[in-house]
């Protein structure tokens, strides 16, 4: 198992920049999920590492080994594509011992690592079947246990649950989890779901326009995202964010727009990034949007809303709410029973309020 | 015996062939692989143009200095390409790329080039044999040019009559081919019995060798022995009136070489089409026709304002390709009138082009008329194709 | 309502009628021709030359068939065809599989121009070449030979092969190759070891357009060719059909045993044919 780092990376297709200057660290026997919407560079970034792709500028390092010019088969890592790839005129066996029979391994070792990973993925009863008379999620199996039997530095996942329905999606993220702790190797994993980000990665690298934008672990990226993209992006329903402006008054930052003014602790935002006039945008997510709620210490006063629309979810209900010309979303309790059109009250939990400047767009609360 | 000869023949040929394809691959290689170290230049032109001369010597006409000389130039010229321009990059394209050019290159491009040369000189069946033995002609400049405007290919038709006729032969050729495939294409595309029968029943003329078919077909057009005439006869006997109506047995071959060559070309042409046509209407979602049965379309609006329009991207590549394969058919107008004192009634364009170089030897005005043809040929096409990729872009 | 429905199905079952008409007539006029020619062949010596339009004679027999084995060369002729025909073949389809890829698979300067002069070169009208390459195999003293013949065909089909494989290789995925890179083959080795194997619908298509074009040619053998040993069996059947009327069923017995093979081929395959023609011409 091995570590893997990215030094100023970049990118181009022609004229085209894809990656600007990517920088990232990853450590021995971890799962690095690599997330951004379509088009921000993810997947290039992970084939550069595979050597599929040519490197514009930069250098990778695979155990401290630079391997910018280095054939894919010879940096030791193996991939799960998101068609599978699998050789189609090829059986389950042969699409998992290719690999093994190109280094000419003696046939009882391969017969060995293509049994214990049949084994593992429970392949064993289709190892002599063609890849079209399997299911998606055989399939899906097989590419992993092709990549698995190699014994791979490093395991590259490219958006490998895209092509499945959704209930076998959540099946197959789970293996994936059990599979990593029987493993315990290092891999990487691109996505454009963030919820198979949140729930698989040990580390999340969220990258938009070919700059990573944050690299933390989930807890980190949910509870302190860095910037705007960050906030709109991880969470699911996605953050509520109020665009307006501070105003310092007796030494107690305001935050008002036309809708509402909501006064800001000194917790949430320290005295040296509150100027007065400061263009902010203020995020909270659906959860913390406490409707109905007795108040407290660490919430705001009372503000006065209209229910526009309810979705309910089953355990969970959304609530689409309307203050002044805001709209707010909420998500509260099962069952919240009014009729839309009605007047609610709510405040906005303190704990985890979020306030981005709105020019740089970085982070300013604590 | 002799067939083991002819086997050994040919396997010693294919051999050879891929022993040139080695080498031509380990020689550009080599210049892929060390095209930037100090002694390869050198090196290179020591070896290879010495190599060549051991090689294609005996073939380009004897081991001389002048010919080592090209060698070496062009060895110098190829290096320094490699050195300068390709620098060792797209390795993998090139080399497989390398054989599939150097074999169009030899047989296509250098034949092409062979050809403009011809035209500007005079090779005919008088100075064929001091260009044999010299390899020299005598230069005429455009004069076969101007021949091919001024005098006739043949006996007597001019080059202005055949363009007209082979203007008329190619439209009316194709205009049936569309027609008589689209017609069977619809039939064809109905839920009825046997309809894999009738397709490979149609699909008969398209696969049967064209010279049997053809030679077949022209046995049908004699003036006694032919179906054709047999039925005319058969018709006549049965219904006297018809032949106050101007119904008589027809010579053919003799009186209507064209509309005859026309009639078989017809015949040969239409299950191509239809091929592609049927193809073209199944891909149509039948969901179309349901929303125009909805909207209460008629057979015929659907035919126009669903079927056409949608079967129209997959029959213009065939309808261009059609064309240009119809205007350069000399197979079937030659072997319908080729042989020994046939006429020239029917001759086009290019079977004219084709007689005149090898029944009347006069191979240098042949490669001139041959220039022209295809001069003709490609700005038709470059034109065609223009309109075509702007259709396209409109949609 | 009931009445509406069975007036809708008459009008169906006419329409069928009528479709089941059309097609047999067209069907018949195209297989009429074949059916004359099996006739002529089984005519006796003496009734060869007949106004009768039944299609097995009256005393119908063999005697065209072994009088064609027997008498001529057709054996040798039709073994001629086979052998050139089948170097051709294997000559541009070899070449074709390798050029196709590089065509389909890599970013290179002149790729465009290549494909436009692979296109263009088929407007070069089919008489043109046909003299510089007589002229070419006089001078490489290769007349009235096989190889004569090889040179000239390996080529002509191979624009139009490279077109038809580039086709089909763009619809094989890239990461079926990118999985073999990194599970350890070359670029060549994935394209012999995923790409061929994976296109022999495409190569065997190529392949038989390469062999019938071959098999069908007659203007450059008629060029090339002189002496009757050395015939292909299109020179030899326009021979047997030319002047003298004896030997209509020799040249009707030779028809038949050259098109039947072809015939099934090509309707055994004719579905895999016209999907790779489609394929080819209707991408760009």
């Amino acid at each position: 198992m091995a570590t893997v780092q990215f030094k100023k990376i970049i990118k181009k297709f022609g004229d085209n920049l894809v990656l600007n200057g990517v920088d990232v660290d990853i450590k021995d026997h971890e799962f690095v999920v690599i997330v951004g919407p379509s088009g921000c560079g993810k997947t290039t970034l992970l084939r550069m590492l595979a050597g599929l792709e040519e490197i514009t500028d930069g250098e990778i390092f695979i155990d401290n080994l630079l391997v910018n010019e280095l054939h894919p088969s010879k940096r030791e890592i193996a991939m799960v594509f998101q068609d599978y790839a699998l050789y189609p005129h090829m059986t389950v066996e042969e699409n998992m011992n290719f690999a093994l029979r190109l280094r000419k391994m003696p046939k009882k070792e391969i017969a060995a690592r293509v049994t214990e990973a049949a084994n593992i993925l429970q392949l064993n009863k289709f190892l002599k079947r063609m890849p079209k008379q399997l299911s998606g999620g055989q399939r899906q199996r097989v590419a992993i246990g092709r990549a698995i039997v190699r014994k791979p530095k490093v395991f590259l996942f490219d958006e490998p649950l895209s092509n499945l329905d959704a209930k076998l999606r959540e099946e197959m993220r789970v293996e994936i989890a059990k599979l990593y702790q029987r493993l315990n190797a290092t891999i990487i994993y691109v996505t454009h779901d963030q919820v198979e980000a949140m729930t698989l990665a040990g580390r999340i690298v969220i990258m938009n326009h070919g700059i990573v934008q944050q690299v933390g672990s989930p807890i980190e990226v949910y509870r302190k995202p860095c910037n705007l993209f960050v906030a709109g992006f991880i969470g699911s329903p996605t953050m509520n964010l109020l665009s307006g402006r501070l105003s310092i008054a007796d030494g107690v930052s305001v935050f008002f727009n036309e809708s509402l003014t909501l006064p800001i602790p000194a917790f949430v935002l320290p005295q040296k990034e509150a100027r007065d006039g400061r263009e902010v945008v203020l995020g909270i997510r659906p959860d913390d949007v406490l409707v109905e709620h007795p108040g407290g210490e660490k919430c705001s006063s009372k503000i006065e809303g209209v229910l526009e629309v309810c979705e309910l979810l089953g355990h969970r209900e959304n609530l689409y709410l309307k203050v002044g010309g805001q709209r707010l979303l909420a998500t509260v309790e099962a069952f919240f029973n009014r009729s839309p059109g009605s007047a609610v009250s709510l405040c906005l939990n303190y704990q985890n309020m979020h306030i981005f400047d709105k020019v740089t767009e970085r982070r300013i609360s604590e | 015996m002799e067939t083991l000869k002819s086997i050994y023949e040919v396997t010693w040929f294919i051999l050879l062939v891929a022993a040139g394809v080695a080498v031509l691959i380990g020689y550009l290689y080599s210049h892929f692989k060390f095209y930037s170290r100090s002694w390869f230049f050198p090196a290179a032109l020591a070896a290879f143009p010495l190599l060549a001369l051991a090689v294609f010597g005996g073939l380009l006409g004897g081991y001389t200095f002048k010919l080592w000389l090209y060698f070496l130039l062009a060895e110098a010229a190829i290096a320094a390409f490699f050195r300068s321009v390709v620098k060792g990059r797209h390795t993998v394209p090139y080399l497989m790329l390398a054989p599939a050019f150097v074999g169009l290159a030899l047989l296509l491009v250098y034949p092409f080039i062979f050809e403009v040369y011809l035209s500007f000189h005079d090779l005919k069946l008088t100075t064929i044999m001091t260009w044999k033995n010299t390899g020299t002609l005598p230069f005429v400049g455009i004069d076969q040019y101007v021949k091919v405007f001024t005098t006739s290919p043949l006996s007597e038709t001019t080059f202005w009559h055949l363009l007209l006729r082979t203007l008329v032969w190619t439209f009316s050729n194709v205009f049936f081919h569309v027609l008589g495939g689209f017609i069977l294409a619809l039939m064809l595309n109905n839920h009825i019995k046997f309809k894999g029968f009738y397709r490979t029943l149609l699909v008969i003329p398209w696969a049967m060798p064209q010279v049997v078919a053809v030679l077949a077909m022209r046995g049908e057009f004699h003036s006694t022995n032919g179906f054709v005439n047999i039925v005319i006869n058969k018709l006549l006997a049965v219904f006297p009136f018809l032949a106050g109506l101007g119904v008589a047995p027809v010579q053919w071959l003799t009186d209507y070489p064209l509309l005859t060559c026309t009639l078989i070309n017809i015949w040969l042409g239409i299950p191509f089409m239809m091929v592609v046509i049927l193809g073209g209407l199944q891909s149509i979602s039948s969901s179309y026709y349901d929303a125009a049965d909805i909207d209460g379309a008629s057979y015929f609006q659907k035919l126009r304002f669903i079927t056409l329009p949608l079967v129209r991207p997959v029959m213009m590549p065939a309808v261009t390709l059609g064309t240009v394969w119809t205007f350069n058919n000399i197979n079937v107008i030659y072997l319908v009138t080729g042989q020994a004192g046939g006429t020239e009634q029917a001759d086009i364009l290019v079977s004219a082009l084709y007689k005149a170089a090898f029944t009347y030897n006069r191979y240098s005005y042949s490669a001139a008329f041959a220039l022209v043809v295809f001069a003709m040929l490609f700005f038709f096409s470059v034109f065609y194709l223009k309109s075509f990729d702007a259709a396209k872009d409109e949609r | 309502m009931k009445k509406k429905m069975s007036a809708a199905a008459k009008r169906k079952r006419l329409n069928h009628l009528l479709l089941h008409t059309g097609l047999i007539l067209f069907a018949a006029a195209c297989v009429y021709p074949l059916l004359r020619i099996f006739s002529v062949s089984l005519r006796p010596g003496d009734k060869l030359v007949s106004m009768d339009l039944s299609i097995i004679p009256a005393g119908a027999t063999l005697i065209s068939y072994t009088k064609l084995l027997g008498d001529t060369m057709f054996l040798r002729w039709l073994w001629n065809s086979l052998l050139i025909t089948l170097a051709t073949s294997f000559i541009g389809v070899s070449l074709a599989s390798t050029a196709a890829y590089a065509f389909s698979r890599f970013r290179f300067p002149g790729k465009k121009v290549g494909m436009i002069l692979l296109l263009s070169s088929q407007m070069i009208p089919a008489g043109m070449l046909i003299l510089p390459l007589f002229l070419m195999i006089m001078k490489l003293k290769l007349m009235n030979t096989y190889l004569g013949m090889i040179i000239a065909y390996s080529v002509s089909s191979l624009p139009f092969s490279i077109w038809i494989l580039k086709g089909y290789y763009d619809t094989i995925p890239r990461s079926l190759e990118e999985a073999a890179l990194v599970d350890g083959t070359s670029q060549v080795g994935a394209f012999w070891r995923i790409i061929l194997p994976l296109s022999t619908p495409a190569l065997s298509i190529a392949f038989l357009f390469n062999f019938t074009t071959a098999w069908n040619e007659y203007l450059v053998a008629r060029v090339v060719l002189f002496s009757s040993k050395q015939y292909t069996w299109t020179l030899g059947l326009f021979e047997l059909q030319g002047q003298y009327i004896t030997q209509w069923g020799m040249f009707a017995a030779g028809s038949m045993l050259v098109t039947i093979p072809v015939l099934c081929v090509f309707l055994y395959s004719s579905k895999w044919l016209i999907s790779g023609l489609t394929l080819g011409s209707v991408k760009g």
